[in-house]
């Protein structure tokens, strides 16, 4: 029957749901570990994970390592982004930039980063500087193009009117373009700031001594399956905290869109 | 001496389309003239280039042969001096009703307390007192037309351009937006060149009509509408000489439709 479309979603009914169907995957794992059906040294227990973060939040030692994550992933994100926009906006403003550097720019964003990484810490060292290096070659692309087709897709009436209106470059700029072309990069800076965070980590469980991707790297080496899942666990915290944030910021700066129903 | 003549000279304006490898003429040789004041619409099949013709005055488009001038200067590029109604509504989406009128006085640096005062007039003026920070996806279709107008008539231009501005209203906000039109016009007394494809409409609003051919557009003959003003576009309708007119008129129009028509079956067009 087709008459599901008309009854509206009951909230409370689809959280309830979510909340059984986590409780009784981790209920099954629990069971499943402490019965060895399974053996706990591959896939740990979440009841033992939730010691170890708590632990970890205890002792503080997980925070320091999240700081520096973080450090790098903002610092890059902010840079990524910033570049991203200069040049998307500059190609898209003058079109002979973008035809000459259409190719090497394809080419760049062909290149899996993650294989560069190693290179990155030989040019740049163990520290913070080759994982922000590694981070804004994940946003910048990303910004990039979002940015370019922003500018480029922008309603032609409207750059007419505001021409006949009495617009010059620069007001054409602030009145029209960015404004426009903010749809585009803001719908892109959730998919970038997942990247920058892969950035980060993958960067640091390459070669570093301090960040969340070198902690679960050093669990791994210990072949401690807890601590690998743990620091999981609270990166994905992390993710989830920064999207929703972005949500909150994008909502501020879409006020004049109409509600999506 | 009235200010705010357009005078068009053997106007063509061609562009190629190189797909086809071939030019396409929008307009060819199209001269007439509208004095300083005067309310002209043009009107002729879709797909005639009344439009085009419509972006060549505003110097949206260049001219390919032949000129336009405005008070006797050539149009080379966007013309301060005139204002322009977009058949699709051309607000600014992540604006306020009272920010896009204040737009163009804004553009073209009036002080803010200066400005501020003319904003609110204007607003005032197509009653839309009370919306003002409002965006326009929260306005009618026939509000955000009046906003539209407003933004246009703030910096009082000398010669306003409309690419068929109702268009996609219904008849009733239609009627009220004509009539809301002419109270303006006869009150500030700009020309107007107004594009429509409804006959009706064009003879309701106008001192003078164009009739284009299909295309390629060429002025085909032009009317002198002497109805009385003040009108009322829903009154002038029962004027005896109105139908007389339409039906001079249509006659003069009809065959360059049907060949406008055939001629977009065919695929000559696009």
């Amino acid at each position: 029957m087709a008459t599901s479309a008309a009854r509206p979603v009951s909230w409370t009914e689809i959280r309830l749901w979510r909340a059984g169907l986590l409780a009784a995957f981790l209920l099954l794992w629990e069971v499943a570990t402490r019965r060895a059906w399974v053996d706990p040294f591959f896939v740990s227990q979440p009841t033992v994970l939730a010691t170890q973060i708590a632990d970890w939040i205890r002792t503080g030692f997980i925070f320091r390592h999240l700081l520096v994550t973080m450090q790098e992933t903002i610092i890059g994100f902010l840079l990524g982004t910033v570049l991203g926009v200069a040049v998307g906006f500059c190609f898209a403003h003058w079109e002979k930039l973008a035809h000459i550097f259409d190719p090497l720019m394809v080419a760049l964003n062909a290149m899996p980063r993650v294989v560069l990484a190693p290179l990155f810490i030989l040019w740049f060292g163990l520290g913070l500087l080759s994982k922000v290096v590694m981070v804004i070659s994940l946003v910048f692309f990303v910004v990039f193009f979002s940015t370019y087709t922003g500018i480029r897709e922008v309603d032609r009436d409207l750059v007419n009117n505001a021409r006949l209106l009495g617009a010059g470059p620069r007001h054409l700029i602030r009145h029209v373009l960015l404004p426009s072309a903010l749809t585009w990069i803001f719908a892109s800076l959730r998919t970038s700031v997942g990247f920058a965070l892969i950035g980060a980590v993958v960067g640091e469980y390459l070669g570093s001594h301090e960040g969340m991707g070198y902690v679960i790297s050093y669990a791994e080496s210990m072949f401690n399956a807890t601590g690998v899942l743990a620091g999981l666990l609270v990166l994905m915290a992390a993710v989830i905290a920064i999207d929703l944030g972005l949500k909150r910021l994008d909502a501020r700066f879409s006020y004049w869109k109409p509600v999506a129903k | 001496m009235p200010t705010g003549a357009i005078v068009l000279e053997q106007v063509t304006h061609r562009f190629s389309l190189p797909r086809e490898n071939r030019e396409f003429t929008a307009v060819e040789r199209v001269s007439f003239d509208v004095r300083g004041g005067e309310f002209v619409s043009i009107v002729g099949p879709s797909g005639c280039g009344k439009s085009t013709l419509l972006a060549l005055v505003a110097g949206l488009v260049p001219v390919s042969e032949g000129r336009i001038s405005l008070d006797g200067r050539p149009v080379a590029g966007v013309d301060p001096r005139l204002g322009f109604v977009f058949q699709r509504d051309a607000l600014f989406p992540w604006k306020t009703v009272a920010q896009n009128v204040g737009l163009p006085l804004l553009f073209r640096g009036v002080a803010a307390e200066v400005a501020r005062p003319r904003v609110a007039d204007w607003i005032a003026r197509i009653g839309l007192r009370g919306f003002e920070r409002y965006h326009p996806h929260q306005l009618s279709g026939g509000m955000r037309k009046r906003v539209a107008l407003a933004m246009t008539m703030v910096y009082e231009p000398e010669i306003v351009l409309m690419d068929e501005p109702f268009g996609a209203l219904d008849v009733q906000t239609r009627n009220l937006m004509e009539n809301d039109l002419l109270e303006i016009w006869s009150q500030f007394r700009r020309t107007v060149v107004f594009v429509t494809h409804d006959l009706e409409e064009a003879i309701a609003l106008s001192d003078r009509i164009v009739v284009m051919t299909a295309s390629p557009g060429r002025v085909k003959s032009i009317y002198t509408i002497s109805l009385p003003r003040p009108r009322s576009v829903t009154e002038i309708r029962f004027h005896p000489d109105f139908g007389r007119l339409y039906e001079t008129i249509w006659k003069d129009l009809k065959d360059e439709v049907r060949l406008g028509y055939e001629r977009s079956q065919t695929g000559l067009l696009d």
